[in-house]
Formats: C-alpha cells, sequence, structure tokens
C-alpha cells in the first residue's frame, strides 16, 4: 500500500494543459491530452446515458469497452506523472460506473442514493410483516437444525430437518425473484415518468417504493443467505 | 533507454522474455547453461558474493545453511503467518524479524524481497547479455490470488533489483493472454494454474471489438500456499517417515542428505508423471541406502486431498463469474504442476471438456508478460487486458467489524471514496485500518495498513475528511485524503502491516548498488567456481567409497588419470579464467565417467549408466 495524492481537480472547464476549453470533455479537443473528471461528475453520465434504469446490458458493455481502450492507464505508462494519475482516476471511475450500473439492483440503489433518497430500513432486523409468519418457521428450523448439530444426533432426523431447510431456501428465493421482478417493474415506470417528464413530486413517490422494494429485498436476501451458510456448514 | 523484458518470478522457477519484434512472437531467453528455466534458488558464498539459479540449487545439497528456495512463500507475510510453512521449509529465520521476515544464509541477513531481487537481477543479467543492452523496465507476473502485501513485496523486489516495474500482471491473465495470441480463442476461458507454491484460477471473456482484442476478467480465486511444493512434501512424509522406522534415523540435523532426498523425490514425481512406476535410491550417512518404488496409483492416492483444495476456489470463481460449467468454452492448464495425469482427470471431470496444455506449461507466464510488457513499451494496442481485485477490500468499524468497500472481483483500477468524521470533541485524530479478505472481523482479514487522519480541532462531527481508496492496475492499494471543509490534500503516512515502508527500500536499494554490482566476468567466476567446488567434493567422495572396497576395484591408469584432472582443475580454481576452469570441470567429469559407472552398477542395476557423476 502506497500513499498517493489525487490529481487537484479542477472546476475549470479549461484544459489543464493548452488552456483551450475542454468542457465535459474525457480527452481536450485541442491537444488531445486526458482531462480530470468534473467534481462529481454521475455514473450514468460518465457512461454516456441518461438516468434511466432500464438499460441494454450489452450495449452498456460495448460502451464501456470502448472508454477503457482510451482511459486505461496501459496507455498512459510513458505518459507525465500527471497524466498517469488523471488516468488511473478516469479509469477506475470508469469500472466502479460500470460495475455499479451493469447490476440492476445496485443501478437502482446508487440512482436513489444520488438523489439522496436511499434510506435503509430504521431497524434491518425486523422483518416485513407480510413475512412475518414465514420468516418465523425459518428460524424455527434454523434453531433446530443447529440443536440438532450441537447435540450430535440422529442422522436421519438431521437430514428431515435439512430437506425442510432447501425447501424453505427455494421458497425465499422464490421470493427474492419476486421482489426482483417488483424492481424491474417499476425500473420501467422510472423510465416512462421520465420520458412524461413527470414532476419532482411524482419521481418522489416511485424513489420511495423503490427505497422500500429495496429494503424488503435486502432483508430477503440476508435469510437466504444464512439459510445457505447453515445448509453448508451442516 | 534499456529493454523491456516480461518476467514469471516463481516460487520454484523463474522466467524472463521478450517480444521479437520479427516474428511478432514472444520468446524466453536462455541462461548461461542453455535452459530458460532459472531455478529461483538463491546461496550465499563464504565471502559474501550471492549465487543464483542453477548453481544455488547444487549448493542445497552441500551448502543447504546458505541456501534459499521457494522464498516466494514468504512474500508479504509476518512471522506468525508461516509457521506451518516453517515445520516443512527450511528457512531459518532471524529471531528478530517479526512483520517482516528476515532470512539468515550465512553470516547475512536479508528479506524476501531482497532475495527475490537477486533472482530479478540474475534474470535482468540473462536478458542484458542476450541483447547485448541495458535492460531496466519489466512486467512481472505474480499470482492472481496475491494479496497487496505480497504485490507490494514483489515491486520492491523489482525495484531492488534495478528495474522499474511497469505493471504486476496477474500470472492466469498472462497465460491467456499468451494462449490468445496462440491460438485466437475467443468466448469464455478458464485458466487452472498449478505451479510449484501457489494455484490460481481466473475465468476470462475474451472478446474481439473494433480497437483489437479485450480480455476481460470475470472472476479469480485460489490459494497462494498450494503447489508442487506440497506434492514434493507429501512424498517426503513417506520417506522420512520410513527412514525413521526402517533405518532408525531422524534427518532432522543432515539438510543436506535431507536436500538429496528431495531432489530423487522430485525427480520421481516428474517420471511418473509419464511412467506407471518409479524407483528413488538415496545413500544415507550410514552408508545404507534408501530404495523406495513408488507407483502411480500410490504417488495420486498420496496426493488427491492436495489436488481436492483447488477444487473450491474453482466453484467459487465459477459463481463468482455467474456461470456454470457447461458457459466455459476453453479449460487451460498453466503451471509445471498440471503435468501431473491426476490434475489433468480431474479438470477434465469437472468442466466436461478436455482441457488446452498445447503451450509449454513453464513458459506460458513469462510469454504472457512479454506481450503485456510490449504494449506497455510501444504504446501500440491491439488488446486491452481488464483484470480484478482478488480480494474485497474493507476498513474496520466499531465492534472489528469490517465494512467492504470495494468487492472482490472488481475490475482495477478501482476505487471507493469514504466520509469520516470525529465521535468526540476536539479529537485531533481518526485511526484507520484497511484489510483484505470476505470475512466480516476484521480479526479474520489480512491487516494491509493503519494511518491516522489528522483533524483540525472542533466539535464532535464537524471535521469532514474524505479518503479515497484506490487499487490500480497492478492491484496495488493507493490512498489519499482530503478535508472537505478547507479542500486541502492530507499526506498519509501510511505505515504496511506486513511489508517494508519507501525508506526502508530506499535504504537497501543504497546498499545493495555499494555492494553487489558484479560485472558478468565476475559472476561467472563465482558460478565456475562453485561448480567446481561441487565437482571436486564429489569425486573425492566417490574415491573415498571405491578405497573402501579395496584397492583392486579402480585400475591404476584411471586412477592417475582422475588425480591428475583433479590436480587441474584445482590449479584453474586458483585462477579467475572462468573459460579455465569450465575446461578443467569436462576433462574432470570426463576422467571420473568410468569410475561413476561403476560406483552405480556396484549400488543399482545399470539403468542410471552414462550419467556424468556430478549428477548422482
Amino acid at each position: 500500500m502506497t500513499a498517493g495524492t489525487s490529481p487537484a481537480e479542477a472546476s475549470a472547464t479549461v484544459c489543464w494543459s493548452c488552456g483551450v476549453a475542454a468542457a465535459g470533455e474525457r480527452f481536450c479537443a485541442a491537444c488531445g491530452k486526458i482531462q480530470p473528471l468534473p467534481r462529481g461528475a454521475d455514473y450514468f453520465a460518465l457512461l454516456g446515458l441518461t438516468r434511466k434504469l432500464v438499460i441494454d446490458e450489452d450495449a452498456l458493455e460495448q460502451r464501456f469497452h470502448q472508454l477503457s481502450w482510451k482511459l486505461h492507464p496501459d496507455n498512459f505508462v510513458r505518459a507525465s506523472e500527471h497524466e498517469r494519475s488523471l488516468s488511473l482516476e478516469c479509469s477506475s471511475q470508469l469500472n466502479d460506473a460500470f460495475r455499479t450500473l451493469r447490476d440492476p439492483v445496485s443501478r437502482v440503489e446508487y440512482l436513489l442514493s444520488q438523489a439522496g433518497m436511499r434510506r435503509e430500513g430504521q431497524n434491518k432486523q425486523q422483518a416485513p410483516p407480510e413475512l412475518l409468519e414465514e420468516v418465523f418457521e425459518l428460524n424455527e428450523s434454523l434453531d433446530e437444525l443447529r440443536e440438532a448439530r450441537q447435540a450430535g444426533g440422529d442422522p436421519e432426523a438431521k437430514a428431515a430437518l435439512g430437506r425442510r431447510l432447501e425447501n424453505e431456501r427455494h421458497r425465499f428465493e422464490d421470493k427474492l425473484e419476486v421482489v426482483d421482478m417488483e424492481l424491474e417493474g417499476l425500473s420501467s415506470e422510472w423510465d416512462r415518468a421520465l420520458d412524461a417528464n413527470a414532476d419532482q413530486a411524482a419521481q418522489r413517490v416511485l424513489m420511495d417504493r423503490m427505497n422500500e422494494t429495496l429494503n424488503r429485498r435486502s432483508y430477503i436476501r440476508n435469510l437466504v443467505q444464512s439459510v445457505q451458510k447453515e445448509l453448508a456448514e451442516a | 533507454m534499456g529493454h523491456t523484458v516480461g518476467i514469471d518470478l516463481g516460487t520454484t522457477y523463474s522466467l524472463v522474455a521478450y517480444l521479437d519484434k520479427e516474428s511478432g512472437k514472444p520468446q524466453c531467453i536462455p541462461g548461461p547453461y542453455g535452459d530458460t528455466l532459472c531455478p529461483s534458488v538463491v546461496s550465499v558464498d563464504e565471502d559474501g558474493s550471492i549465487v543464483v539459479g542453477e548453481p544455488a540449487r547444487r549448493r542445497l545439497l552441500t551448502q543447504s545453511a546458505r541456501t534459499i528456495y521457494s522464498v516466494k512463500r514468504l512474500m508479504g507475510r509476518g512471522v506468525a503467518d508461516v509457521q506451518d510453512e516453517l515445520k516443512i521449509f527450511p528457512f531459518r529465520i532471524d529471531p528478530g524479524s517479526q512483520n517482516v521476515i528476515r532470512v539468515r544464509l550465512g553470516e547475512r541477513v536479508f528479506t524476501p524481497p531482497e532475495i527475490s531481487a537477486f533472482i530479478l537481477r540474475e534474470l535482468k543479467n540473462w536478458a542484458e547479455e542476450f541483447f547485448g543492452e541495458a535492460v531496466d523496465r519489466a512486467v512481472i507476473t505474480v499470482p492472481a490470488y496475491f494479496n497487496d502485501a505480497q504485490r507490494q513485496a514483489t515491486k520492491d523486489a523489482g525495484r531492488l533489483a534495478g528495474l522499474e516495474v511497469l505493471r504486476l500482471v496477474n500470472e492466469p491473465t498472462a497465460a491467456a493472454l499468451a494462449y490468445g495470441l496462440h491460438e485466437q480463442r475467443r468466448g469464455r476461458v478458464a485458466v487452472y494454474d498449478f505451479g510449484g507454491g501457489t494455484f490460481d484460477v481466473s475465468i476470462l471473456k475474451l472478446i474481439s471489438t473494433g480497437e483489437g482484442d479485450i480480455y476481460q476478467v470475470l472472476s479469480t480465486n485460489g490459494d497462494t500456499h498450494l503447489g508442487g511444493d506440497d506434492l514434493d512434501n507429501a512424498l517426503m512424509d513417506v520417506a522420512r517417515t520410513e527412514i525413521r522406522v526402517r533405518h532408525r534415523m531422524n534427518l532432522d540435523a543432515q539438510p543436506e542428505v535431507v536436500q538429496e532426498l528431495r531432489k530423487a523425490l522430485i525427480h520421481a514425481k516428474h517420471q511418473l508423471s509419464s511412467a506407471d512406476r518409479a524407483t528413488v535410491m538415496v545413500p544415507l550417512p550410514d552408508e545404507s541406502v534408501y530404495m523406495r518404488e513408488f507407483t502411480r496409483a500410490e504417488f495420486e492416492g498420496l496426493v488427491q486431498p492436495i489436488l481436492d483444495r483447488t477444487m473450491g476456489p474453482v466453484k467459487q470463481a465459477l459463481a463468482d463469474a455467474k456461470l456454470k460449467t457447461e458457459d466455459i468454452d476453453e479449460v487451460v492448464l498453466v503451471g509445471g504442476s498440471t503435468r501431473v495425469p491426476l490434475v489433468r482427470r480431474m479438470v477434465e471431470q469437472f468442466f466436461g471438456r478436455p482441457p488446452h496444455a498445447e503451450l509449454n506449461p513453464d513458459e506460458v507466464v513469462a510469454l504472457g508478460a512479454a506481450v503485456q510488457a510490449d504494449i506497455l513499451e510501444s504504446g501500440v494496442k491491439n488488446m486491452l487486458l481488464l483484470d480484478v481485485t482478488p480480494l474485497s477490500l474493507g476498513i474496520e468499524t466499531m465492534g472489528g467489524v469490517v465494512a467492504k468497500i470495494i468487492p472482490r472481483n472488481s475490475t482495477i483500477p478501482a476505487s471507493a471514496q469514504e466520509m469520516f468524521t470525529t465521535g468526540v470533541e476536539n479529537q485531533t485524530g481518526i485511526d484507520i485500518h484497511v484489510l483484505q479478505g470476505e470475512r466480516e472481523l476484521a480479526k479474520d482479514c489480512r491487516s494491509l495498513a493503519r494511518f491516522q487522519l489528522r483533524v483540525p480541532p472542533g466539535p464532535a462531527g464537524l471535521a469532514r475528511i474524505e479518503v479515497k481508496f484506490l487499487i490500480d492496475a497492478s492491484g496495488i492499494l493507493q490512498v489519499a485524503a482530503r478535508d472537505l471543509r478547507t479542500g486541502e490534500e492530507q499526506t498519509i503516512e501510511v505505515q504496511p502491516s506486513y511489508g517494508l515502508n519507501d525508506a526502508e527500500v530506499e535504504k537497501m536499494l543504497e546498499e545493495s548498488i555499494e555492494h553487489a554490482e558484479q560485472d558478468f566476468a565476475e559472476r561467472q567466476l563465482i558460478e565456475a567456481r562453485t561448480e567446481a567446488e561441487q565437482i571436486v567434493l564429489a569425486t573425492k567422495k566417490s574415491l573415498a567409497l571405491i578405497d573402501a572396497e579395496g584397492p583392486k576395484e579402480m585400475p591404476e591408469v584411471e586412477r592417475l588419470g582422475v588425480d591428475a584432472a583433479l590436480a587441474a582443475l584445482r590449479g584453474a580454481m586458483v585462477g579467475s579464467d572462468y573459460l579455465r576452469i569450465r575446461e578443467r570441470i569436462e576433462e574432470l567429469n570426463q576422467a571420473t565417467l568410468p569410475l561413476a559407472e561403476r560406483l552405480m552398477n556396484r549400488a543399482v542395476s545399470s539403468a542410471l549408466a552414462g550419467k556424468r557423476l556430478s549428477d548422482v
């Protein structure tokens, strides 16, 4: 690990090298030198996208590859220290952007957090009301399995418990899929709202719904993960 | 400006390669013995000079206390990390070492990066000899699963060897690059890289675009302490137990015999890749001989548990790439240990398709490194590597829990920004602890570094310090901090948890320049003298053996011939003409051929006939 300094981000829109105006472009049109990212540049803009949520992933990847050819540090091994650090900055942002936006869930999370609308559940441990009963059952099975494992116990009973847990895992995995579809639906709704120039208030309502869906999703995903872990150990 | 090369700094062997401009193909550069493989062995002579490669490997048998192999296992690790390894590897760790291991070789003490630097310097010399010009820049490969400290240690080694390290490239990725170039492969490729001391698996996607080919790594996994060494140790276990029981002999205090045994077992392991059985025969100090036949089936039974350990990482890499085995279009085998037939069977069975092994598994990584070196050097680019970080990066939060800020398998360069503030009034510093790993608690992850952010005194929660964590294209972390209220950049004094800080590397660099710059002839002289010492020793041992059998065992004429050649070689060794020493070595070898055959016939059947005495 080495300590470094990030390149000073020029708030000006003038090329640091030749002084010609180079607003928002990755490379100066006049001298061709790599430019710093505008402060607070958002991932959508970085990949040349509007803030829509339904994205053609193949096209996104293509765009990512095109930009990678230009921005990757490979191109700047022989360039000045300043250009090298700009390339590091730009290409790391590009990679972060692609990683975040190619996944439909983290894409929604990103949109909300950029808008200051991502609020995690008050109590992450608290089950959504409609799931209470099933979660209760699941926890019971998990406890039984843990107890059986500690006690040593009869292998057949443990196997039966394992099968029961397996079933419940499938049930929750199905729920995860349903939530993902909900999120997909909301994403399309968001895009339509943008197309229709929906006002701020309408956007906020949609974002709130997305936020609630994300919280439910993360709760179910944690459940699935803990069951998977428990089954792997058993 | 000098040449740029690609270097595979391996656990057992290291290689150096370059891109031949005429053919457009990468080539490995041979060393003074004509071989492209340089044993990763370093030995320190009594006069303090350094011997590297083949002559150093021979010294394992005669001067094991001055000689070290598999030093890669110590790179970027602390004393506490290597306790298990110390039971099976004869590393002599200096008692003063803690978070940077110091190894004792004879009278001198070195850190692992310094020892690796000797190997790199040797390869640099090979290349300079080959080009007739200076070589000062390199791409060096590392196991994909190397953590930040192990990478930094490798980079330090390069710097100490007088090389500007343009990039560290992951070994499986380098292999894929060499394969892609060779075979024009497309689609999804799994690289199974089982080397001397490390295991890696990488899943890549090869894409053709208008600009050229992109090698995008989707996921990687591995074990940086799993390799052919472990197969050798499994055989060693069997042999040493049998020697203890049958010959009532403990070899703990006999490092030379242990090395002799190890050499014989490795030879048997190699034979078992093509033969069904192999015999090991090692003379023991009490004049008896340890003789043992291994069948391939027995060998496979012994190493199966070790090879099974590679499958967990393979499954994890596939899962992380969100792929199933049937989504994989090609499987590529890399690393000398993939010559073991059982490895091939396991890989074929798992992926349901025969793996590729057309390119020399020892050379392919170095060849890929040479391709990448050329891309970086020439700026002419028709391919692009997009690699990933193998381990999640996190920072310690309340209660020793790790908050992940860059997930594993993120394309590098990758970054994360975190905001920090104070918890109590007039707090002047915020301590940051950076870790790498997948576990939830800091104590289960790898500590990378600690540093402190400076905060101007004020009410709690007022400060706004933004810290940027950036993993560069070599997989090495950089940190920068900025006070958002003043806009001021903060320089951070990072104290690596395992590794040398900048000042230490700088100091070593000065020392190495003062001490170690030997010219080519001088090095040749050392190597020739070492070899001469060994053959003189071996000849004397053989003569004593034959004399013990009675005076009639060796014709007078032959005896006189050997004595004369021996005297001539000793004469040459006093001088400083290495060519002359080499000639005399060859003469002595010729003179002792009948003697060697006689000794071998006596011990065994005719299987070993025709070998030189120094090989026995």
